[in-house]
C-alpha cells in the first residue's frame, strides 16, 4: 500500500478550458503532485502538461524494432548454418535477399511487442488497484479532473481554492493513507 | 432519415455523454433478428466443425485435392479471409496517420473484421495439412534431429507475415478498445462490470495514460502501415515464386494488395450496413462512410481490371508457349473453368461501376448488393488463379479437373459461420464504433475563461 501521509483532493470540471486554466495555475504556483483525468485525450491538456515532450515509449519501439531485425537475421542464417541446404536454385547457404522477408516481419513483430510493453510500463497498466473515488466514472463520459492523491496538508486550502476559481463544479477531499495511486 | 442519406459528414452528438448513451445502447438484451442471425452463424460453424471431423476420421481422401491440384478451396479460401482482412488495417492505420476524417466511424468494426477474418484464415493451412496436430512443423523450433526451416521458401515467409499481421493487428484492435471498455466498465453493474473492469486494464484515463497510450497508437500505426502492403504481397508470392504457368509474375504482389483492399472495403459495406440500421448508428456511420468505401473499391477495381489486362498481354507479349496456353485457356468459355473466369470478371470488373454514379454510389441497397458480388467475385478470382493453373500445368498427360467435395464446401460454409459468429458477439459486447476518438470529433465544452496560452 501507499506511504502517502497527505491529503486527497478532487476537483471536476465541465469544461475544457476552466481546466487548463487550473492546470495552468497549478504550474505557477509550483504545486506538483497532480493528475488530470480526462474521458478523451486532448492535445491541449497534453501540451500544456508535457509542455512537448516525447513520450518515452519510442525508445521501446526502436529497441524492439532493432532486436526484432537481429532476431530475424540469426534465425535465419544460423539455423541454414547449422543445416546448410544447397538448394536447387544454387542460392548461397546464407542468403541475404530472402532472408530480408522473415528479418522485415520480425522488426515489425518486435517493435509491437516492444511498443505494447513501454505502453504498459509508462500508462501504469494494469491499474487493478485503483483508489475507487479517483475512478470516477464522469471521467469516462464527459468531465474532466485534476486529482491530488498525496498533497500536502497544508497546501490544502490553496489548492482547493485554485481548483474552485479556475472552474471546478465540485471540489472534494479526504485521507489519501488508505489508497495506493500511482502518480505522473 | 435526412442523416442516412446525406454525403456529408453525419451529425454529430452535442456533447461527450451523449457518444457514450448511443453506443453503449448495444449493450440491451439483443433482438430475437440478432438471436437468428446468430444462430444461423453458429449452425454454418457447427456444420464445417462436423465437416473437419469426417475429414479427420476418413482422412484427406474425402477431400478432391489431388495431383496435379494439390492446391483448392482450402488454400483458395485462404487467401480469400487474409484479403478480407486487408482493409481493416488499411482503414485502422494508414487512414490514421493520413487524419482522414471518414475512418473515425468505421475503423472499429473493420479491425474487428480484420482480427476475425485473419483468425478464419489461419484456420486454412491447418486444415489442408490433413494431420492438423502436427501443424507446429510450420514454426521454428529447436528438435533433436538439428533441422530447421527453409527460410528461402515463400511459404515460411507465409508463416512470418501472416503470424506477425495477425498478432500487430490484434494488439492494434485490443489497445484501441481499452479506453473504450474503461467507458463500458462504467456504465455497468456487478459481474460484467468486473468483466469489463478486468479487461480494460485499470484503465482511468489519466494525463499520463493517454500521452504514451497517444505515443504507443501512433507506432502501431506506423507499424501496422506497412503490414497492409507486405501480408499480401508474401501470400502472393506463395505463387508467384513457383515457375507455374500463370503464377510466375512480377505483377502479382500490386495485384494482390490492391485485390486484397478490394475485397476487404467491400466487406466493411457489407457488414456495416446492416449494423448501421439495426443499432441506429446514423449519428455515426451514414451514407457519406459508406460512398468513400465505394471510391476506394472503385479505385483498387479499376487496378484488378487493368492486372487482369496486363496479365494477358504479358502472356501474349511473353511469347511463351505455356503463359499464352494457360491464359487463353482460363478466358475460353467452353473450357473448364470459363465459367469460373467469367464469374470473376462480372463481378470485380463490370459490377462496380454503377457506383460511378453517386445516386447508385449513396444507395443503401446498390451498396449492399454490389459489395455482396465483389466478395463473391475475389473468392472466384483465387480459384481462378490457383485451380486452372495447377489442374492445366506443363504436361498434358496430368491434367485434371478439380472440384471440390462436398466435405470441402461445407469447411468453407462452417468457416464463414465461424468468422459471423465472432463479428456477432463483438458488436453486441464491445463498442464497434470507437466512442472515444468519435469523441474527438466533437468540439470540447468551453466556458470562454480560458487564460492558459
Amino acid at each position: 500500500m501507499s506511504s502517502a501521509t497527505g491529503i486527497r483532493i478532487k476537483g471536476i470540471y465541465e469544461h475544457l478550458d476552466c481546466l487548463l486554466t487550473g492546470i495552468d495555475r497549478l504550474k505557477k504556483a509550483n504545486i506538483t503532485g497532480w493528475t488530470v483525468m480526462a474521458p478523451l485525450p486532448r492535445h491541449e491538456i497534453l501540451e500544456i502538461v508535457y509542455e512537448g515532450r516525447p513520450s518515452p515509449v519510442r525508445w521501446w519501439t526502436l529497441t524492439g524494432a532493432v532486436t526484432g531485425m537481429t532476431i530475424g537475421l540469426l534465425l535465419t542464417s544460423l539455423t541454414n548454418t547449422q543445416w546448410p541446404m544447397i538448394l536447387p536454385g544454387g542460392k548461397p547457404v546464407v542468403s541475404l535477399v530472402p532472408y530480408a522477408v522473415i528479418m522485415f516481419e520480425c522488426t515489425i513483430l518486435g517493435g509491437a511487442l516492444f511498443t505494447t510493453l513501454g505502453a504498459i510500463v509508462h500508462c501504469g497498466l494494469p491499474g487493478f488497484f485503483l483508489d475507487k473515488a479517483i475512478q470516477d466514472p464522469r471521467v469516462t463520459d464527459s468531465s474532466f479532473g485534476i486529482v491530488f492523491t498525496d498533497a500536502p496538508t497544508g497546501d490544502q486550502a490553496k489548492i482547493e481554492a485554485i481548483l474552485r476559481d479556475s472552474g471546478a463544479v465540485e471540489v472534494t477531499s479526504g485521507d489519501a493513507t488508505l489508497y495506493d495511486v500511482p502518480n505522473n | 432519415m435526412k442523416d442516412v442519406y446525406s454525403t456529408g459528414e453525419p451529425n454529430r452528438p452535442e456533447s461527450y455523454g451523449a457518444a457514450n448513451r448511443d453506443i453503449i445502447r448495444v449493450l440491451l438484451k439483443p433482438s430475437a433478428a440478432y438471436f437468428a442471425m446468430l444462430f444461423v452463424a453458429v449452425s454454418m460453424m457447427l456444420f464445417g466443425v462436423w465437416c473437419e471431423y469426417q475429414q479427420i476420421r476418413w482422412g484427406m481422401g474425402v477431400a478432391n485435392i489431388k495431383h496435379p491440384t494439390m492446391w483448392g478451396v482450402y488454400i483458395v479460401t485462404f487467401v480469400f479471409w487474409v484479403g478480407i482482412g486487408h482493409a481493416g488495417t488499411l482503414i485502422s492505420a494508414i487512414l490514421y496517420l493520413v487524419r482522414s476524417r471518414w475512418r473515425t466511424g468505421v475503423y472499429r468494426a473493420s479491425e474487428a473484421m480484420t482480427v476475425f477474418a485473419v483468425m478464419t484464415a489461419l484456420l486454412f493451412p491447418v486444415l489442408h495439412l490433413g494431420r492438423m496436430w502436427q501443424n507446429y512443423w510450420f514454426f521454428p523450433y529447436p528438435n533433436q534431429r538439428q533441422l530447421w526451416m527453409n527460410f528461402k521458401s515463400p511459404l515460411m515467409w507465409d508463416v512470418f507475415a501472416i503470424s506477425t499481421y495477425f498478432t500487430v493487428s490484434a494488439i492494434f484492435f485490443y489497445v484501441g478498445l481499452v479506453p473504450d471498455i474503461a467507458i463500458f466498465r462504467d456504465h455497468s453493474k456487478g459481474l460484467v462490470k468486473k468483466v469489463y473492469g478486468l479487461l480494460s486494464l485499470g484503465w482511468r484515463g489519466t494525463h499520463r495514460q493517454w500521452h504514451h497510450y497517444m505515443a504507443a497508437y501512433g507506432f502501431f500505426a506506423a507499424l501496422a502501415a506497412p503490414l497492409v502492403l507486405s501480408v499480401h504481397s508474401v501470400v502472393s508470392w506463395d505463387f508467384a515464386m513457383a515457375n507455374t504457368a500463370g503464377w510466375h509474375s512480377t505483377i502479382f504482389p500490386p495485384y494482390f494488395v490492391a485485390g486484397a483492399i478490394f475485397s476487404g472495403c467491400a466487406m466493411v459495406i457489407t457488414l456495416l450496413m446492416p449494423l448501421t440500421y439495426a443499432f441506429n448508428w446514423h449519428a455515426y456511420v451514414n451514407i457519406w462512410h459508406f460512398d468513400a468505401l465505394a471510391k476506394m473499391c472503385l479505385l483498387t477495381s479499376a487496378i484488378l481490371t487493368y492486372a487482369y489486362g496486363m496479365e494477358y498481354f504479358i502472356g501474349w507479349y511473353s511469347q511463351n508457349p505455356y503463359e499464352q496456353a494457360i491464359f487463353f485457356w482460363r478466358a475460353d468459355p467452353w473450357a473448364d473453368y470459363g465459367w469460373a473466369f467469367y464469374i470473376m470478371v462480372f463481378c470485380n470488373c463490370v459490377a462496380p461501376l454503377p457506383w460511378y454514379f453517386q445516386k447508385l454510389r449513396t444507395n443503401p441497397w446498390a451498396l449492399f448488393i454490389i459489395s455482396i458480388f465483389i466478395n463473391i467475385g475475389m473468392w472466384f478470382e483465387r480459384f481462378n488463379i490457383i485451380v486452372s493453373s495447377l489442374a492445366h500445368n506443363f504436361d498434358p498427360a496430368t491434367w485434371d479437373y478439380y472440384w471440390p467435395s462436398w466435405i470441402e464446401w461445407g469447411i468453407l460454409i462452417g468457416s464463414t459461420g465461424w468468422f459471423f459468429t465472432w463479428f456477432l458477439l463483438f458488436v453486441k459486447t464491445f463498442p464497434a464504433i470507437a466512442i472515444t476518438e468519435i469523441k474527438e470529433m466533437i468540439p470540447p465544452p468551453l466556458k470562454g475563461s480560458l487564460e492558459a496560452k
